[in-house]
């Protein structure tokens, strides 16, 4: 087991370089010049030519003219900066948000806890409802009842999440008038400790239901088609042979198997959420959080902001795989591990 | 049987399956049943009992046909907008003239900008069209003195309604926020005790004109958007006047059109010289005044864009001349009634009916013409209304839905196209060979699945999409969806190779001595792709999505170029969500129905591919 999970850490930890020197050379595609931007205000008051080496001397003491290979060690703080220090990604630098005149270390925080708080509690409520309704649908498999919410579920996953948010924001903050269109929280308000909770999560009601509502009908499907499927297994039939209630051999023998590969796809969409659903969701609901951050810095072209967030949301990805295989063959022990 | 069959063939393929779906064939006994399907048949038998996914193919086709076919008949102008036509309503009542009107004869009728206003011969106001301008605001709400008074003259604004009495005196209803309703003291004293009789009125956008028999102007309104006040020297000797959206040029009784100020700066007040003589009336669209002269012919000046200078050739004299937004109407000495400038709604085009009735009086104003016959009977021209309304930049909603829509389905499908080809070649080669080419290519697909799908995809949109066109730019869009989401797909065609690879036609092939590649794609990849049939399906759908979520935040396909995706866009905003529903409706429900449909498909498509499912 412990060989397996060195196995996969050193794997993450290859794929992560990869991944990071793909968006750090993505990046230096853009046409951006720091020098240029830092020279600008001494323009007027140089001369062309002095202005010219001044520029080239700068370049070059910035390390702009350096190969790709040498500015990406440099970025990740494998080797000296030109300051002489090790100060990358892997120190703990970050970078510098030109937009928000701030670390990006700084800048992150507050949204990274609105977005965390958004997600932990949406998925909590989706699984509660999820995994009991799966449960339902497949007792009743093929009966109207079940025929019914797969027609729902259809609808739920097809709609795309900013049609949902909008429709949503209509019913409940136009029509019923019963949460905020947006924001994350009253605007001018000075509330501190528990008002300020609760004022910051009455802002997230919206949000949550709208995550909530998209993340039923995907997983629904996903429980009730893996409850079927245990459900036609032997062993079930076997627990039913011999007498057991139907309950037990539901909720005893039956659901705790089924969970096995439900719990695969619970952490793929948990990703999918805390990355693009929450790109769409804080955009629709202008809540400050990091899909709104990174939007922002995309379109302001903030471009280390953007960078360190992409770092981040593929170390969330990379990570989220190595838990779900690692859970999977914990929880699991037909998975074989030593192949 | 057999002849049954070769019958069969003939029909077109659609009816073919609309009857296979809705009229099941006869019952065979089993035996029968089982020798004539071969396991394609059997599946698409078990794909058209299933009679929603039916449904949803042909919703599906349908939408499909009418995105593909539609944008050649409703062509979009990229550029196109009009700050007159912002957010209106769907519907096709604006020139929906009430019929007691008809009844009563026309005394006098007035077009504001989406609404319009006629008074009948007993004095009556009614008010027709797109009048709800806001929320307060809607100038269908005639107060109650106007309604008791004889009004025999009536003029529209943009927000505004002015009406003249028999009696002299001068009403006004609507927006009052520029001041459109604030009466000058002279009329209003007027009002209490009558001096002088006005004769005329005018409205514009955001000001308002009435003249007396005297020759006295008085003007109201916006005074930040056009100078309210004409020379001292003038005052007394005005016959006409001609208000365009922000100036106004008047008639002297000598014949001559002036400006009403020295300082005045817009193109209408610098007057030409044809202009200063012998002009009997004087009429403004928006941007330029006519002048008709009392020889029949039309001098046009002022800013024309939309050809409102062409005056046509016309059999005789002009006697009579009235302007809309973009267009003149005028009538000809012997009763025939001529249109010349924008033709976008048919506004410039009188219809046959028209030329052929005996024509007593016409009225135009912005995108409208009524004409009424010596019977009384009312003709209209013009623009009816939208049938889904325009959005907040004045932009037909039906011709962004349906051009949208081809560009939505198009990218969706090319990605897909993209997708399955990556998808089932490396998929093919990964699971056929295994090895080290498998490890390769399954390593680089978890490195890409591994990566967030929006947050990288816009980062790809925004480095590649900076500096291209929209054309290039749709196709980035593409190659990116199709790139990034192939892992997908090609797990599922190495697994499905996988097993497909150890069975026995496979060995066969192998030992009768077939090249590798032609195994791989002749023989083994037709029985994979029926799997794969239903992953492309729902992926068609995703790509759908996906497209649409990046245009909607901004980094898909880039504005004025209209996709599902960022119509939406617009939509995101409580005011909007509110007030102006269409904005975001119709082009929800559509995208919404075509997804669904799509997944009902995909569905139906796994259901019949899943011999556990067809219940025997």
């Amino acid at each position: 087991m412990a060989k397996y999970i060195l196995k996969r850490l050193v794997y993450l930890v290859i794929v992560f370089f990869i991944v990071s020197f793909m968006m750090f050379a993505i990046y230096n595609l853009i046409p951006s010049d720091p020098a240029m931007v830092q020279l600008e205000p001494l323009r007027k008051s140089l001369k062309p030519e002095e202005f010219r080496q001044r520029y080239l001397a700068l370049r070059k003491q910035l390390g702009l003219d350096d190969p790709l290979v040498v500015r990406y060690a440099r970025w990740m703080g494998f080797i000296k900066d030109v300051k002489g220090k090790h100060e990358g990604l892997l120190q703990g630098n970050f970078g510098y948000s030109v937009t928000f005149k701030r670390d990006v270390v700084d800048v992150i925080k507050v949204p990274m806890a609105n977005t965390i708080i958004l997600n932990i509690i949406s998925t909590i409520i989706t699984l509660a409802i999820t995994i009991p309704l799966g449960i339902f649908c497949a007792v009743h498999a093929r009966k109207p009842v079940d025929s019914a919410i797969q027609a729902g579920t259809v609808v739920g996953y097809s709609l795309p999440t900013y049609l949902i948010g909008i429709v949503f924001i209509y019913l409940f903050s136009v029509l019923l008038r019963l949460f905020p269109t947006g924001g994350a929280k009253t605007p001018g308000s000075t509330y501190t400790g528990i008002q300020e909770l609760l004022d910051r999560l009455y802002y997230m009601c919206l949000p949550i239901l709208v995550l909530v509502f998209t993340g039923l009908a995907g997983m629904t499907r996903t429980v009730r088609a893996a409850m079927i499927d245990t459900l036609s297994q032997d062993y079930i039939k076997t627990a039913r042979a011999k007498g057991l209630k139907e309950k037990i051999v539901i909720y005893s023998h039956a659901w705790r198997n089924a969970l096995l590969p439900v719990s695969t796809s619970i952490m793929g969409w948990i990703i999918g959420v805390f990355t693009g659903g929450s790109l769409v969701i804080e955009n629709t609901f202008a809540l400050n959080g990091t899909g709104r951050l990174y939007w922002t810095g995309l379109n302001s072209t903030d471009y280390e902001l953007v960078l360190a967030m992409q770092m981040f949301y593929c170390l969330v990805g990379l990570i989220g795989v190595l838990i779900t295989d690692i859970g999977y063959t914990l929880i699991d022990p037909r998975v074989r591990i030593d192949k | 049987m057999e002849n049954n069959n070769t019958a069969k063939k003939k029909e077109f393929f659609l009816i073919r399956w609309i009857k296979r779906a809705f009229f099941p064939n006869k019952e065979m006994d089993i035996y029968a049943e089982e020798q004539l399907q071969s396991p394609f048949r059997l599946v698409v038998r078990n794909f058209f009992s299933n009679k929603l996914a039916v449904l949803a193919l042909i919703i599906v086709i349908l939408i499909t046909l009418t995105v593909f076919i539609a944008p050649n008949y409703v062509v979009l102008d990229l550029g196109e907008q009009d700050a007159t036509l912002v957010n209106v309503a769907p519907g096709y009542n604006m020139m929906k003239y009430p019929s007691a009107l008809q009844k009563n004869g026309v005394r006098d009728i007035a077009v504001g900008y989406n609404y319009s206003v006629g008074v009948d011969n007993t004095g009556k106001v009614y008010v027709w069209g797109k009048s709800r301008i806001s929320q307060v605001v809607n100038t269908a709400k005639v107060p109650d003195e106007v309604m008791e008074a004889d009004i025999v003259k009536v003029a529209a604004g943009a927000d505004h309604v002015v009406a003249l009495s028999s009696d002299g005196k001068i009403f006004c209803w609507g927006n009052d926020r520029l001041g459109q309703c604030r009466l000058p003291l002279d009329i209003q004293s007027n009002n209490r005790r009558p001096k002088f009789k006005i004769i005329k009125i005018e409205a514009s956008d955001q000001f308002s004109a009435a003249l007396d028999d005297e020759g006295n102007i008085y003007l109201w309104g916006n005074e930040n958007f056009v100078e309210l006040w004409v020379k001292s020297d003038l005052q007394g000797h005005i016959k006409d006047m001609a208000l365009t959206s922000a100036a106004f040029v008047l008639l002297t009784d000598q014949g001559e059109v002036v400006a009403p100020t020295p300082t005045s700066s817009s193109t209408v007040t610098k007057i030409p010289e044809e202009a200063k003589s012998g002009v009997i009336a004087i009429e403004a669209t928006t941007n330029t005044v006519a002048a008709l002269k009392d020889d029949g012919s039309v001098i046009v000046w002022g800013a024309y864009t939309k050809n409102e200078n062409l005056v046509p050739e016309t059999s005789s004299k002009i006697v009579e001349i009235k302007g809309g937004r973009f267009h003149y109407t005028a009538r000809l000495e012997n009763g025939e009634l001529i249109g010349w400038g924008n033709d976008r709604y048919e506004q410039a085009s009188v219809p046959e009916s028209v030329k052929n009735a005996d024509i007593v009086d016409f009225y135009t104003g912005s995108f409208q013409n009524y004409a009424v016959d010596k019977n009384g009977k009312i003709y209209t021209w013009g623009l009816k209304g939208f049938i889904c309304g325009t959005d907040s930049l004045g932009r037909d909603v039906f011709a962004r839905l349906v051009n949208g829509g081809k560009m939505t389905m198009t990218i969706g499908a090319l990605s897909v196209i993209i997708e399955t080809i990556i998808g089932v070649i490396l998929g093919g080669i990964a699971g056929y060979f295994g090895g080290w080419v498998d490890m390769a290519i399954m390593r680089i697909s978890e490195i890409i699945s591994s990566m967030p799908f929006i947050p990288f995809a816009m980062i790809l949109s925004a480095v590649m999409g900076t500096k291209v066109s929209v054309e290039q730019r749709m196709y980035i869009i593409m190659v990116i969806l199709g790139i990034l989401s192939w892992p997908g797909l090609c797990s599922l065609v190495r697994a499905q190779m996988l097993a497909q690879r150890e069975m026995e036609y496979v060995t066969a092939a192998k030992t009768v001595g077939v090249k590798e590649s032609r195994i791989i794609f002749k023989h083994v990849i037709p029985n994979v792709m029926s799997v794969c049939l239903v992953s492309i399906t729902l992926a068609f759908g995703t790509s759908m999505l996906t497209e649409s979520t990046l245009s909607y935040l901004g980094f898909g396909v880039p504005l004025p170029t209209p996709t599902w995706g960022n119509m939406l866009t617009g939509a995101n905003n409580s005011v909007i969500i509110q007030n102006y529903w269409w904005n975001w409706v119709f082009v929800g429900a559509i995208f919404g129905i075509t997804c669904i449909c799509i997944n009902l498909i995909g569905d139906g498509l796994r259901d019949a591919l899943d011999p556990k499912a067809s219940g025997r």
